[in-house]
């Protein structure tokens, strides 16, 4: 599914916020630069004000680079070309808050120049793809977050596009919604559709993503695919029941076994071929075998690991949820 | 015969425009469509907001109120009503230019949905044409519902007050109906500067501005003077300049003459509209340029 076909390139992107109060102003990008496959699912991963709204804006041409430049199907931002095959859902999206969905949807869709008929079709079938259909007379100032962000999601659906960018997805939304709302975005990228999305949920993004940026005080820290950036298992973790004090402290001291604590043995990956003379030791302990698991790192250690090598003095991984 | 051949070639021009559509209308992207959509959606959106019709309901409380106060002298009474609905039409309507012009652009911005409409396929001077229409539709509805409302109340005294003939005024019905039309295109004049403010700043600081640029505005003929009466060539053209920065909002203003039964001078009200229009245009050019490159 993934080409190697390069659909969005950013290109040492830097953004600094001036205003009169801070002329000399707040660096929320730094020399970023990033490349997005086409049928790629890419996440930028950051904690709260890392720069990942930033970044998306200056690609979508609502706000300017100082320095830079972003390129998108080989064509510049300005190019009206260009917005005819993105779609882009904002932070915290909101809409013109007095309409209902299929209004807002019609509307949207008439910028891109659809007739009357096309339009009520597409207006139908977003409505049932982001599963608004029973509440497409409801004015937006009353749909729930979840409804809004549904209608928000549609309406960057609007021109089928091929390139979505999509700013944290899921915020706000409850556990259900925040699952439903991955599995929408598993079905864009099923249909084909390259996705640029941000988020500091690192769990979603892990479901989703074909390759994750971290990004931090406005710098990429870390890029790869997760296996590459979580790397290999480093242990294997037997979990045992019923082991007595003294056989714990035999299977202790077999060379594989790196610990024992309570009903949890851990010895080391690189041993994995005397795994079951570990496990004989374990069941003449008198354990009775549970489970058997390599753990990878989650991409929140491999978060707060990029973030230690990039800022070694600083208070690494904060409001990482 | 000069106007006939211009009006034969307008016609013409505008026939080649129709037939080759398709060979333009591509290159324009969907330009006028968009404008045209975001007016729309912005003439919906005030409707659906109750502000715009407690507005139109209390103006009208007041035109109609005026109608219970007798004045010995029938013609001193249609002489305050049409003044007093003039001005009524005329600061009320530059009230609510104020008020929906400068939340045209800055609410967009403040509740974020700009972003929506900005990622689309839509030129960012077609999002300040297209909010800008919008105003002037809502606005012409309004006042439009004003005007007839005092054409109303002028009818009906005319028919009930024994001393106003016909002969007295039933020319000036049309002479107050031009006044209305005027303090509109003041209106809209207005509308264009405030557009203009609110695409490079907050909704307050747009708010303010528009009151400062109406008083300036309505005190044109003053700058003129000042201009004139210079005794240094520096300030004659700092009020100069001044002059012809200031929206040109007393040229519109017919309240006296008409009020007063007296002659009113069309042509003067056609210039007007052609400067103002002029005004209007270059004003949302510069608009759109500062819009351009705002960060939104
Ligand atoms: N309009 C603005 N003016 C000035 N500074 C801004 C502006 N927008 C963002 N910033 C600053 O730029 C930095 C990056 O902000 P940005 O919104 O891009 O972060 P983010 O990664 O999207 O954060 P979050 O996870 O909270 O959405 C922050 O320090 C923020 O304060
Ligand atoms: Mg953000």
């Amino acid at each position: 599914m993934v080409s190697d076909e390069i659909v969005l390139q950013i290109e040492g992107l830097s953004k600094v916020y001036r205003s009169l109060f801070a002329p000399a102003g707040t660096k929320a990008v730094d020399s970023l630069t990033l490349g997005v496959r086409r049928g790629e699912t890419y996440s930028i991963v950051g904690p709260n004000g890392s720069g990942k709204t930033t970044t998306l804006k200056i690609v979508l041409g609502l706000i300017f680079p100082t320095s830079g430049k972003v390129n998108i199907f080989g064509s510049d931002v300005a190019d009206l070309a260009v917005r005819e095959r993105v779609g882009f859902l904002p932070e915290d999206a909101y809409l013109y808050d007095v309409f209902t969905g299929e209004e807002l949807l019609d509307f949207y869709a008439g910028l891109f120049g659809y007739s009357r008929r096309r339009r009520k079709e597409l207006v139908d079938e977003l409505l049932s793809l982001v599963g608004m259909q029973a509440n497409r007379r409801v004015p937006f100032q009353e749909c729930s977050k979840g409804m809004r962000q549904r209608l928000a999601l549609a309406q960057a659906l609007v021109n089928d596009p091929e390139l979505l960018i999509l700013d944290e997805p899921t915020s706000g939304l409850d556990p259900a919604g925040r699952h439903q709302m991955t599995e929408l975005i598993y079905e864009l990228k099923r249909r084909g559709k390259t996705i640029l999305l941000c988020s500091h949920f690192l769990a979603e993004v892990e479901e989703v993503c074909d390759r994750v940026g971290i990004m931090y005080r406005g710098r990429l820290v870390a890029e790869g695919t997760l296996t590459e950036l979580a790397g290999d298992p480093t242990e294997i973790v037997i979990t045992a029941s019923g082991m007595s004090p003294e056989g714990a402290s035999r299977v202790a001291a077999h060379s594989a076994v790196l610990g024992v604590e309570g009903d949890v043995v851990r010895m080391g990956h690189e041993s994995s071929d005397r795994l079951w003379s570990v496990l004989d030791a374990v069941r003449e302990a008198g354990g009775r075998v549970a489970e058997v698991h390599r753990p990878r790192p989650t991409l929140q250690d491999v978060f707060v690991r990029a973030i230690r090598q990039d800022a070694p003095e600083r208070d690494a991984g904060e409001e990482v949820h | 015969m000069g106007q006939l051949a211009f009006g034969i070639g307008l016609l013409v021009a505008i026939v080649v425009l129709a037939i080759t559509h398709r060979l333009w209308a591509p290159a324009m992207g969907h330009g006028g469509a968009s404008t045209w959509r975001i007016a729309k959606i912005t003439v919906a959106e005030a409707r659906r907001r109750r502000v715009v019709q407690a507005v139109v309901v209390l103006v009208l409380l007041i035109l109609l109120s005026m109608t219970v106060f007798s004045y010995l002298n029938p013609r001193e009474q249609a002489r305050m009503i049409i003044s007093g609905g003039l001005s009524a039409i005329t600061v009320f309507g530059i009230l609510l230019a104020i008020f929906v012009a400068a939340f045209l652009i800055p609410q967009e911005l403040e509740t974020r949905t700009v972003y929506a409409v900005l990622s689309k396929p839509v030129r960012r001077f077609e999002f300040v044409l297209g909010k800008y229409l919008g105003a002037l539709i809502i606005l012409a509805a309004i006042m439009t519902i004003m005007t007839v409302v005092l054409v109303a109340v002028l009818l009906v005294m005319d028919h009930f007050v024994p001393d106003l003939t016909y002969s007295t005024f039933e020319p000036n019905l049309a002479n107050v109906v031009f006044a209305a039309v005027m303090s509109y295109f003041a209106v809209a004049v207005l509308s264009a500067y405030i557009v203009l403010i609110s695409t490079v700043s907050s909704t307050a600081m747009t708010v303010i501005a528009s009151f400062i640029i109406w008083a300036i505005g309505s005190l044109q003929s003053q700058i003129h003077d000042l201009a004139a009466g210079a005794e240094t060539v520096s300030t004659k053209w700092f009020f100069t300049m001044f002059y012809w920065l200031v929206p040109p909002l007393e040229n519109f203003d017919f309240r006296h003459e008409v009020s007063n039964f007296m002659q009113v001078s069309y042509k003067a009200g056609i210039d007007a509209a052609g400067v103002g229009i002029l005004y209007i245009i270059v004003v949302l050019l510069v608009a759109s340029v500062f819009f351009n490159d705002r960060q939104v």
